[in-house]
């Protein structure tokens, strides 16, 4: 077994970098302090780095082109996670790029009133009351468990991963304003988090114990020779439920909007990124295991529903027949209740949350085609997996660049000096013309958002299309299809208030909040929605392995079916490469004690 | 699969047989004592803590926020120990083994290094001041 250490100098970059925080924040010295944010930025600029060139991939063995360190040899069956083999670098590149725009739009939540009383001399520095440097440290741990979910093998490290990623956010949301609004929105984040860890967990036992394996290639490899048991199939739906509180879908969705509407706008943007692409992660990695790439085509014309409608193509990959119909369902009703509700809101935020949920459904469409193992020439195009990571991508940098538009700018303060931030779709009429940096930001983002042509949405939402159509999938392409078009509603709304509209004396005057960050976030996501969309065919190629489920069979031989007193030994077949596949030299013969 | 849970439940007998033990030494015990313990009534023997510190005031008193920093610190101080057991164990064998044994004492290592961080962070935060 490779170390593992290999698939972890970003996630350790990145925990080195919360530890320097923790240190340096709480300095006498406001410079400093002040500091904590660039040591952040640098931090996530090395995970981007080591990311890019140390994650192991099966193209080639990992080697740094500039220094020529050697960091890990090609990636094969029997190191880690063989499932989604190529996912691991691309989602990591994507993690720490969105992740560095985000910091830019973090910076400075946190403290600012606190600063200010101590710059004016009204109090003196308390480290107690300092949380500028948490607030970053937060940001850190949530982004290296959002890395580990990435890499995540193993039922119980995607477990400690997600919760690693979750716990910081509901810190957060509860300290990115001073409003009780947003403690509100902490609290009931915690509760129904806890809750939906909960469900995934007890999921992750279930699939345990009908599988006797937490290895995600060993589950899968069980899955493979026996079939999917009764138990592993509850198992599994549980965790989808759970996983569907993180991705916001709709059993599980109650609630983004109070939590994004009580949250900071910047926060907002956090946590519709950094929540949602771990959730799917953790999603596309249980179907992965679950089983596209082991029964294609099985299930086809069955029964149940609205399997009826399906027609398969040739090379598309189904799921277990019981969580396709689960996720089906999801998606639609994702889709189409996250679009309405998002149509009956008079507050931005509130609209941008349940957008949220809506595209949430969008993506599990990607998530249902599955991976296309027919013909390799139009991969890309019927590869639902590289659809989702791709949207994933185009989503962060599109929706990040409305969040930071709304953060730039707020309502101008009054005497106690308490921010107060824009959240009406009036305070939007006339942005161009008053602000033009964040107007146009929130033009261009939330036209991208629609998915207008030449932007980047539309090279997202594209290929989501075309692998439902190709996964056979037509009612829900057109549900997809009809939600895209209730969506316009919303998205115009948002795009020409800002732009037609005038100012008159009955909205409250507006300033720019005093963060170069904000704005500069702003326009590199909407540069970015322009600039990826011209180098979509770039990006589609790294997109394109990185949705490659990947189809060797884990070698190990599969023990039968437990023997009613559990001393069949003998039964039992381990070759050498079998055990390397399993993960190591005892896990073999130790499983088999029970 | 399914089949075969009937028969693996006769494995948990031993955990069975010890919950029936458990049950049965608290119900025999509080059994026991209305059978033969002595009966006294008076002015200490109705107090809270019958041989501990007299009750003073409300239970429902503020109390400094400090105790669950000094909590959280005891929780470090916690996981530390906890990891540090298993690693002690296996170590020997690893630094047997192979040039390992340096790599696995640098891990720790820097698996101590960052509970010092989060002492610094407490001392910094001002836990361990008593004023």
């Amino acid at each position: 077994m490779t170390d593992r250490l290999a698939f972890l100098w970003p996630e350790i970059a990145l925990f080195v970098t919360t530890c320097i925080v923790m240190i340096v924040g709480l300095s006498k010295s406001l410079a400093v302090r002040k500091s904590t944010g660039v040591i952040a930025g640098v931090g996530v600029l090395v995970a981007l780095y080591l990311a890019a060139v140390s994650t192991p991939h099966t193209s080639g063995p990992a080697v740094c082109p500039l220094t020529g360190i050697h960091f890990a040899p090609q990636l094969t069956a029997s190191m880690g996670q063989v499932l989604l083999p190529d996912m691991v670098p691309f989602t990591k590149c994507l993690i720490a790029a969105v992740g560095f725009m985000l910091l830019l739009v973090l910076a400075g939540t946190v403290d600012r009133n606190e600063e200010a009383q101590i710059a004016s001399g009204k109090r003196v520095y308390d480290p107690l009351r300092a949380n500028r440097a948490e607030f970053y440290a937060f940001y850190l741990f949530s982004l290296t468990g959002l890395m580990l979910t990435a890499s995540a093998d193993d039922l119980i490290w995607l477990f400690l991963a997600l919760e690693l990623t979750s716990l910081p956010t509901y810190i957060m949301v509860a300290m990115s304003t001073s409003r009780n609004q947003s403690r509100e929105a902490g609290v009931k984040y915690f509760f129904l988090g806890a809750l939906g860890a909960a469900i995934f967990l007890y999921g992750f036992a279930l699939i345990y114990g009908g599988t006797g394996e937490t290895k995600l290639n060993d589950i899968a490899a069980v899955i493979h020779a026996q079939g999917i048991n009764s138990l592993t199939m509850v198992g599994a739906i549980l965790a989808i439920f759970g996983f569907a509180f993180k991705i916001a879908a709709v059993p599980m969705h109650f609630y983004t909007a109070d939590v994004y509407q009580g949250s900071a706008s910047q926060v907002s943007a956090f946590l519709a990124f950094v929540p949602k692409t771990a959730g799917f992660i953790a999603i596309l990695l249980l179907c992965a295991t679950l089983g596209w790439a082991y029964n294609p085509g099985e299930g086809a014309g069955g029964s149940i529903g609205f399997t009826a409608v399906v027609t398969q193509v040739e090379g598309a990959t189904r799921l277990p027949e019981p969580v396709r119909l689960l996720l089906w369902v999801m998606a639609a009703m994702t889709m189409t209740i996250g679009n309405i509700f998002a149509i009956l809101q008079t507050s931005v935020k509130r609209t941008l949350a349940y957008s949220s949920i809506a595209h949430s459904g969008y993506m599990l469409v990607g998530v249902i085609a599955g991976p296309f193992n027919g013909d390799s020439s139009n991969a890309f195009t019927n590869n639902g997996v590289s659809a989702v990571l791709f949207y994933l991508l185009s989503y962060g940098v599109m929706n990040l660049g409305a969040f930071a538009a709304l953060a730039m700018i707020e309502r101008t303060a009054k005497a106690d000096g308490e921010v107060r931030e824009i959240d009406h779709f009036d305070d939007l009429r006339g942005l161009c013309k008053v602000h033009p940096i964040a107007g146009w930001t929130l033009v261009i983002s939330s036209l991208s958002l629609l998915g207008l042509p030449p932007l980047l949405g539309f090279f997202g939402k594209l290929p989501l299309f075309t692998s439902g159509i190709a996964a056979g999938e037509i009612v829900l392409v057109v549900i997809l299809g009809i939600n895209s078009a209730i969506a316009a509603f919303y998205y115009l709304r948002m795009a020409f208030l800002p732009l037609t509209d005038t100012r008159d004396a009955t909205i409250e005057q507006t300033t720019e909040a005093p963060f170069v960050g904000r704005k500069l976030a702003g326009l590199l996501s909407a540069g970015g929605v322009i600039v990826l969309a011209i180098a979509a065919s770039a990006v589609i190629d790294q997109v394109k392995q990185a949705g490659t489920v990947q189809t060797w069979n884990p070698t190990r031989a599969i023990k039968p079916a437990p023997a009613p007193h559990g001393h069949d030994h003998a039964a039992l077949e381990l070759s050498p490469e079998s055990v390397a596949a399993a993960g190591g030299v005892t896990s073999g013969a130790a499983k088999d004690e029970r | 699969m399914m089949l075969t849970l009937a028969s693996d439940l006769k494995s948990y007998m031993p955990i069975a047989l010890i919950c029936l033990m458990a049950i049965g030494f608290g119900v025999a015990n509080v059994v026991l004592s209305q059978l033969f313990g002595p009966r006294r009534q008076g002015k200490n023997k109705g107090q809270t803590y019958e041989s501990g510190m007299n009750p003073i005031g409300t239970a429902r008193k503020r109390f400094n926020v400090r105790f669950y920093l000094i909590a959280m610190v005891f929780l470090v101080f916690d996981v530390e120990v906890v990891f540090l057991y298993p690693w002690a164990v296996t170590f020997p064998n690893l630094a047997v083994r192979s040039d390992e044994g340096l790599l696995w004492l640098f891990r720790i290592l820097f698996f101590l290094l960052t509970t010092v961080v989060a002492f610094l962070y407490g001392y910094r935060k001002g836990v361990f001041k008593f004023d």
